[in-house]
């Protein structure tokens, strides 16, 4: 009886402490995405430069959606990271830039002030795209594979490593 | 004084009859709306309901409710459209029943285990305090008691 009380200190404590410190490791804001593994949503969008944009150009090749604004902090952060990406693997993925609840001319200012991406931005003027997405405030990345299922979703800025990590997860090496 | 209890009771009875038929049948496409817009999270707010919210992607949460109801979806067809997209954390009240058990469930497990660790400390305890005296005690006990009477 004795010895058994004495296994059950780590059988409860042990476990519990490690779910109460396991909670330091993450972002109490971030949700899993039930998008991943299943088809990613499909759209047809005005881009910033005028043009037209569909979904359904893009199948049969791997690519990135990113959500973003340009009141957002963490987007300039990772603004040279997604540059990079689309720089580095130009003809095997496309990056799709979203705004977000954000103005045309306060993103284009933003562009114009950071770099350009060298990679398309759609307008979501309602947010309808960000919903079918489940994005909760920018940023947010989807990755989305050659058969346009979403396989990985990025909560938050992307670091170069991050996005390594992510883009290998839709075959995209370096 | 009776004839004002009667008075009062019937307008009660009156107040009852006209709540009910006011509220008899189907819920309109707004109530059914506000409804779900309550169960609904918002997205882009901290712990607040679509109903409660103003912010561009609770307008639009609320557009398409009205668009899914207007379509002839069911309530639980709008909160799988959006459960679809956000996971069960869009909404505010956890859809498994199993989930308003655990705090009682945790609670009844406590209680047992400290009922389980009181009736083992109580049986632990020796019933006598007092250690048994051996033959050789006895025996010098009971000669130093006739050495005092003597």
């Amino acid at each position: 009886m004795r010895a058994l009380r004495w296994l059950l200190v780590p059988l409860i404590v042990l476990p519990l402490a490690w779910l109460l410190l396991s909670g330091f490791g993450r972002d109490p804001r971030e949700v899993s995405s039930p998008l991943v593994g299943r088809a990613a949503p499909a759209w047809t969008l005005a881009t910033l430069d005028g043009g037209t944009l569909n979904s359904a150009d893009l199948a049969g090749h791997p690519y990135v959606v990113n959500f973003w604004a340009s009141w957002c902090g963490p987007c300039v952060d990772e603004h040279p990271v997604l540059t990079a990406a689309q720089a580095e693997h130009g003809a095997e993925l496309t990056l799709i830039g979203v705004l977000y609840q954000d103005a045309t001319g306060d993103a284009e200012s933003f562009l114009a002030r950071y770099g350009d991406t060298g990679y398309a931005h759609v307008v979501d003027p309602d947010g309808r795209l960000a919903i079918d997405f489940g994005v909760t405030g920018p940023p947010e990345t989807f990755f989305v594979d050659a058969e346009g299922i979403v396989r990985d979703r990025q909560f938050g800025p992307l670091s170069a490593a991050l996005m390594a990590q992510r883009l290998a997860s839709i075959g995209v090496s370096p | 004084m009776r004839a004002a209890a009667i008075g009062g009771l019937l307008a009660l009875v009156a107040m009852g009859v006209v709540l009910a038929v006011g509220r008899g049948g189907e819920a309109t496409v707004v109530e059914r709306a506000d409804a779900l817009a309550a169960q609904l999270r918002c997205p882009d707010c901290q712990g607040l309901s679509v109903a409660d919210s103003q912010t561009p992607a609770a307008l639009e949460i609320r557009r398409q409710i009205g668009e899914l109801i207007v379509a002839g979806a069911g309530d639980a067809d709008v909160r799988a459209h959006f459960t679809a997209r956000y996971g069960e954390w869009i909404l505010l009240a956890p859809s498994s029943p199993l989930v308003w058990l655990v705090p009682f469930v945790a609670v009844l497990g406590g209680l047992l285990g400290l009922a389980t660790w009181l009736v083992s400390r109580r049986r632990d305890r020796p019933d006598d305090a007092t250690p048994a005296l051996t033959a050789e005690q006895r025996r010098r006990l009971h000669e130093e008691a006739e050495a005092l009477d003597a």
